[in-house]
């Protein structure tokens, strides 16, 4: 059974209103990335999946099911706070109805924490636009776990090999 | 067609802040968020390095690289594959991104944690808009191109230097919605800048000075490049701080800051730009905002391509000064004054002037002040032409070079606001009148 590398803290940050995005990549390609409209965290916190959109996501899903391998990082605009999560057996998934909370109520937490930093709502919601059935959830077992907030701690490993 | 990096430069704003993807020689991708990116041309951007992380070892690894970038006016992202290319760790791009940076990490809580290491510079490739809606971007309030158009139109009609000044400074404000607007000349052989004009402040400031290398306007001017800041950031903020960093820095002369700067003090958006002509550097244009991110882009390349006209129109106005000739008489019949006479005291040293005990200028102004003066008492000679003072072995010009029609606009602007009863009247193409209200004594200090 794999480690459980994700703290509770951990757990309960990236499910609070953290801005999301997802990098791949696949041999002879330049890594490529997308933003995440919201996760979950499976398995008493041995797997994330994270929702994103298939529209925007052709070469990175391509780069997930050749490669497996992704890093996935998460950061509160308000405390600049970050973690970066690494994994290398991705698999994507259909999303699943049961979820549609999760999203909606990580895009609600997302807009409360960015409404105070002055960007018009209606940017916000474009950045952050998708219909249901382009979302796709991408589900893998954290392997390492990294500190990103800027500082002198920024890249600290906080768990994994 | 194809997306422009030149199009996109609002994204490079920091607003919302980029991704960079990279991978290590194993495979394993990397993902962070970007402080900066600094756009250079169409094909070229510059990253901040400012830790040694794991996305700076893969990219010296040879990694591929991908940029995600939002933009915070329409909400459209952009992927921008980019190559690593090299790193500068000085120099005007360097000093350009210092100073952004300083704003950025004061806005978002990071003063103290960002320092900028290095400016990492890439070549764009493929740019692809990622799929989604976007919101129309707002109208601009100021059509750049026809202000431009209009200012330079504008300032091409004047025939003298005060003209020029007074010109570019109401068409800030009329033609690009500017209120607050400093022009500074470089004093080359002092190392530093004095206010010659200003709009949009209760003091003009005019003979103020500042170091080169200080602030936003003294790193323009060293490194000869603009310089612009879109958040309040005390690193370079103008006033105590430099006062302060004078004083610390055994440059403490009272003089120094006898003139305070001008400035608003809660400025959050600042934007200095270089005036030069034939690659000598002339003065620096200076605006300011109390708003967050005034100045974008755009704003930048404007004023830049005004400062290349206002630079050559100086360099034009000083070349017809300097070649006036000689008037046929130097002397005139001055009227009687009376009055209680004025003490004009002068200090060798460093060639201040004082009105009573009143600090007035000093310098190289206060050296054309001082012979002006004793001429006038000792000949009774009231005409004078810039060609005469620039060859008078008591002004000690820098050199040929030397902004001399400056020196004496700054030398009549100090008079004018010090109520002096010293007046110098322009009376020609490089030549003026000297007139005083009442008797004059000289004494060196």
């Amino acid at each position: 059974m794999a480690e459980n590398l994700l703290k509770n803290d951990h757990v309960d940050f990236i499910t609070s209103g953290v801005s999301i995005s997802l990098a791949s990549w696949r041999p002879g390609h330049p890594p490529t990335m997308s933003r995440g409209m919201g996760c979950k965290v499976l398995d008493d916190g041995r797997q994330v999946g994270v929702f994103i959109l298939r529209s925007q996501s052709a070469a990175l899903l391509d780069c997930i099911r050749t490669s497996r391998r992704v890093a996935n990082v998460f950061s509160l605009p308000s405390t600049n706070r970050t973690l970066q999560l690494k994994g290398a057996d991705a698999e994507v998934q259909t999303f699943e109805a049961a979820d549609w909370p999760v999203v909606e109520a990580h895009l609600s937490n997302f807009m409360q924490e960015v409404r105070p930093l002055g960007l018009p709502e209606s940017v916000v919601r474009a950045v952050l636009a998708f219909n249901a059935d382009d979302l796709v959830t991408v589900v893998y077992s954290p392997n390492a776990v990294f500190s990103q907030t800027p500082g002198p701690n920024a890249g600290e490993r906080l768990g994994g090999a | 067609m194809s997306l422009r990096l030149d199009n996109l430069r609002e994204c490079l704003e920091g607003i919302i802040p980029g991704h960079i993807a990279t991978c290590d020689p194993e495979g394993v991708p990397n993902l962070a968020y970007l402080s900066q990116v600094q756009f250079i041309d169409s094909q070229h951007v510059a990253l901040s390095y400012q830790f040694f992380n794991r996305t700076r070892q893969n990219v010296l690894a040879g990694s591929p690289v991908q940029l995600l970038l939002t933009s915070h006016l329409t909400g459209a992202q952009y992927r921008l594959g980019l190559r690593y290319l090299r790193t500068e760790t000085a120099g005007p791009l360097f000093e350009q991104m210092k100073a952004k940076l300083a704003g950025i990490a004061s806005h978002t809580g990071m003063s103290g944690v960002f320092r900028l290491l290095g400016a990492d510079i890439y070549q764009v490739g493929d740019i692809e808009q990622v799929p989604g809606p976007t919101v129309a971007s707002p109208p601009s309030l100021i059509n750049l191109l026809t202000a431009l158009r209009r200012t330079v139109a504008r300032i091409g009609t004047c025939a003298t230097l005060e003209c020029l000044l007074e010109t570019t400074l109401d068409a800030l404000d009329e033609e690009f919605g500017i209120a607050h607007a400093m022009l500074l000349m470089h004093d080359e052989g002092r190392g530093r800048l004095y206010t010659l004009a200003s709009r949009g402040y209760a003091e003009s400031g005019v003979g103020s000075e500042i170091p080169v290398g200080d602030g936003v306007i003294g790193v323009c001017a060293r490194e000869r490049t603009p310089i612009r800041i879109g958040f309040m950031t005390a690193e370079y903020g103008y006033g105590r701080a430099i006062r302060e960093g004078w004083i610390a820095g055994g440059l403490g002369d009272t003089l120094e800051t006898a003139i305070p700067l001008p400035g608003l003090p809660e400025a959050r958006s600042q934007l200095a730009v270089p005036i030069l002509a034939f690659e000598r550097l002339i003065g620096v244009l200076y605006v300011e905002s109390v708003a967050d991110l005034h100045f974008g882009y755009d704003d930048e390349d404007a004023l830049v391509a005004l400062a290349a006209q206002l630079g050559m129109a100086v360099h034009f106005h000083q070349q017809q000064e300097d070649q006036a000739e000689e008037p046929s008489f130097v002397g005139v019949v001055t009227p009687a004054i009376s009055g209680t006479p004025l003490l004009v005291r002068h200090f060798a040293g460093n060639d201040s002037v004082f009105l009573g005990d009143d600090y007035l200028i000093k310098g190289v102004a206060g050296a054309i002040l001082w012979a002006l003066l004793t001429d006038y008492v000792e000949r009774g000679r009231t005409v004078f032409t810039n060609k005469s003072l620039r060859v008078d072995s008591r002004v000690r010009l820098p050199d040929l070079g030397d902004n001399l029609e400056a020196r004496l606009v700054l030398l009549r602007r100090r008079l004018d606001e010090r109520q002096a009863g010293i007046h110098l009247e322009k009376s020609g193409r490089g030549r003026f009148v000297l007139s005083v209200d009442r008797p004059l004594h000289l004494g060196e200090g």
